[in-house]
């Protein structure tokens, strides 16, 4: 699904360098969740960044779901991000001027659907995250938890394949917190891959396989997924097909 | 494209919509009636009076010692004008085009009419008059010098024959041929008309009957003041002027000789306040085009700034630049086209109302439609910066920025 080899990211400003990513490899296969932890500025966001094509790289391989990334120009990276990739941040990002409908619309729009199917999509969505009968409500009608499950409906709404987490839950109490990571794990179990940052390590130990960054490179990981659910990553794309 | 969430959302903040769409509807309805009022003090400006305007000019002659006989002096100077280097021709007369005053008349088809079928003007000229003037005979013929009279200020006009412009011509013998013809100048004195010159305007350019001109030969001195026109051979108008005010005041210094003006001076008079009127309103329109175009340069790079993290928001769900950009143009669209919408009305109140207060003629239809497309031009103009900027924003801001 996800697959990174000896993958560099420098930035540069005038005065210094900074190397946030230094041979970084990881593999992350199809119907995974995958935690990643590490320390603050270790590159976890920089890793999920680029993993979600929102940044480049400035060395090594990166291939997503069969496609090398490297060569891709803007409004491919854009539309690669559209078909495949949902997002969730920690500060929810829900697009305060529109109402949850309307937001969980944004990425269907960008796809190209047609309105009846958007509509399915956004009604299933929300159905999903259990805020249906809020459609017409605005982002700042909602808790912060409901916020993040819409956020959740809007990523799933378009059927991605991968799904990327920064810190879901870092702005939720721990009960809201709970709430959203059954909902990931339960997405998860339906067949769509996860990968989450996250500081919380109960959390972190609820993942399949976790991942520790230290300094820009992978120091530790879960070679093979835990076995608390066998099936998950073998039921891998008919089950997002079939969920939609 | 994505016309009803943009909407929906812009609903959430009216207040920024609505400021910019009144100040772009109150720019469309300004300007379409300023640029009206400019092209018509422009089309007024632009009316040729008829005379050659480049090489010629005019002043006056005021007699004041004891004794002096301002028909002989009159006679003399034309002799001495006509004499001078560089001038082509000069003759008497009493007015000018463009010079706002003179004789007004009526003329009619019979004698004593109750009402005369045209106002005209009366210039008093002598046989030099058309060719001094550089107007078109178009038909008939010239005065003879034998045709001239000496009129005594105060006296009934009684000419036996007139040169009429074209347009009063065409007024008096609508299609027909008006050499040849009789009318009645003042009441009943019978008159023929012997030619028919192109075009000479009257003296007031706000004149209803501007084109209607009739030529008198007749000397008439106002008391002890005449008037000349003198033509120029071209390029040496300036160097006449000097020259003939220095010889006709050594001359005879009996007089004084008055101020002497140039055709293009005389018309700059006449249509003074025309031009400022047209530069006031011209600055007008300049002035709320930048400012509107600002106030949407301001407003967007605002609404940029502050849309900053969701724009990367929109990046990261698949939003191409191209999508960024086309979300402030469609934006911009719909406030200005509400804006113009409501301009449009407004325009059309304006224009009735200008009609009702000052007699204004209604404003053409296309001039909404033409400032309609020119105003969304300039907004999506005005808009293109700030949205490129917003394009330009990385899509990492979304996971970013706090
Ligand atoms: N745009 C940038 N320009 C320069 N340096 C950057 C930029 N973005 C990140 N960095 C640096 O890269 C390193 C990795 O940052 P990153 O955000 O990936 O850390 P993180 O693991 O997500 O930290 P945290 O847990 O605090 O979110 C840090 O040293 C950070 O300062
Ligand atoms: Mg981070």
């Amino acid at each position: 699904m996800l697959k990174m080899t000896h993958l560099q990211k420098v930035y540069r400003t005038h005065l210094i360098e900074t190397h946030a990513l230094r041979d970084f490899s990881i593999h992350v296969r199809d119907g995974e969740f995958v935690a990643v932890t590490g320390p603050s500025g270790s590159g976890k966001t920089t890793f999920l960044n680029i993993a979600g094509l929102l940044e480049e790289f400035t060395g090594g391989e990166y291939w997503l779901d069969g496609v090398d990334v490297r060569g891709l120009d803007d409004n491919a990276r854009s539309k690669l991000r559209n078909e495949k990739i949902g997002f969730i941040f920690q500060s929810f990002n829900l697009i305060p001027d529109l109402n949850l409908f309307d937001n969980v619309d944004v990425p269907l729009r960008y796809r190209g659907f047609n309105a009846a199917e958007r509509k399915r999509r956004i009604d299933e969505a929300l159905t999903r995250v259990g805020l249906a009968s809020r459609m017409k409500h605005y982002p700042s009608e909602l808790s912060g938890g409901q916020q993040q499950r819409v956020a959740i409906a809007r990523a799933l709404a378009g059927s991605p394949r991968l799904l990327m987490a920064d810190e879901p839950t870092g702005n939720l109490d721990s009960l809201m917190a709970r709430g959203v990571m059954e909902l990931l794990e339960e997405v998860n179990r339906q067949g769509t891959t996860i990968v989450m940052v996250t500081h919380d390590p109960e959390l972190a130990a609820r993942a399949q396989r976790n991942v520790h960054v230290i300094d820009g490179q992978v120091t530790d990981f879960d070679e093979a997924p835990k076995l608390r659910d066998p099936d998950a990553a073998s039921r891998g794309a008919e089950a997002v097909a079939a969920n939609g | 494209m994505e016309i009803r969430p943009i909407l929906s959302a812009l609903m959430r903040s009216k207040v920024s919509m609505i400021l910019i769409g009144l100040q772009v509807a109150l720019t469309l309805a300004i300007v379409c009636n300023a640029l009206f009022i400019i092209g018509q003090r422009l089309e007024r400006m632009d009316r040729p009076s008829g005379i050659n305007e480049s090489d010629t000019f005019w002043f006056g002659s005021n007699g004041f010692a004891p004794g002096y006989e301002a028909t002989s002096v009159q006679k003399a100077d034309l002799a001495l004008l006509r004499g001078m280097p560089g001038v082509v021709d000069a003759a008497p007369t009493n007015s000018l085009p463009l010079s706002n005053g003179g004789w007004g008349e009526g003329i009619g088809l019979q004698p004593n009419q109750k009402t005369s079928t045209a106002q005209t003007t009366i210039y008093l000229v002598d046989d030099h008059g058309v060719a001094t003037l550089g107007t078109q005979l178009v038909a008939g013929r010239n005065f003879k010098p034998e045709e001239v009279q000496d009129i005594t200020f105060g006296d009934n006009l009684r000419p036996r024959v007139v040169i009429v412009s074209k347009a009063l011509a065409e007024r008096l013998f609508p299609g027909e041929d008006a050499v040849g013809r009789t009318i009645y100048v003042n009441e009943d004195n019978a008159t023929t008309i012997i030619g028919v010159v192109e075009r000479l305007q009257q003296p007031w350019v706000d004149s209803d009957s501007i084109e209607f001109a009739t030529l008198v030969p007749a000397f008439m001195p106002y008391g002890n003041a005449t008037r000349y026109a003198v033509r120029t051979e071209p390029g040496r108008r300036d160097e006449v002027m000097k020259a003939v005010e220095q010889k006709l005041g050594e001359t005879n210094t009996g007089r004084i000789i008055g101020r002497m003006r140039s055709m293009e001076q005389i018309r700059a008079d006449a249509y003074s306040g025309d031009r400022a009127m047209a530069i006031i309103l011209g600055t007008v329109i300049f002035a709320l085009l930048a400012i509107t175009a600002l106030g949407i340069v301001g407003m967007a790079s605002f609404w940029v700034a502050q849309r900053t993290r969701q724009i990367g928001t929109r990046r990261a769900l698949g939003a191409t630049k191209g999508d960024i950009l086309r979300y402030f143009q469609t934006e911009n669209f719909i406030i200005t086209t509400l804006g113009l919408v409501a301009g449009a009305v407004l325009a059309y109140a304006f224009s009735l109302w200008l009609m009702q207060q000052y007699q204004a003629p209604r404003l053409p239809w296309y001039y909404v439609p033409i400032g309609f497309v020119c105003l969304w031009l300039l907004g999506q103009l005005a808009v293109l910066g700030p949205a490129l900027r917003a394009s330009r924003v990385p899509p990492a801001v979304a996971t970013r920025s706090v």
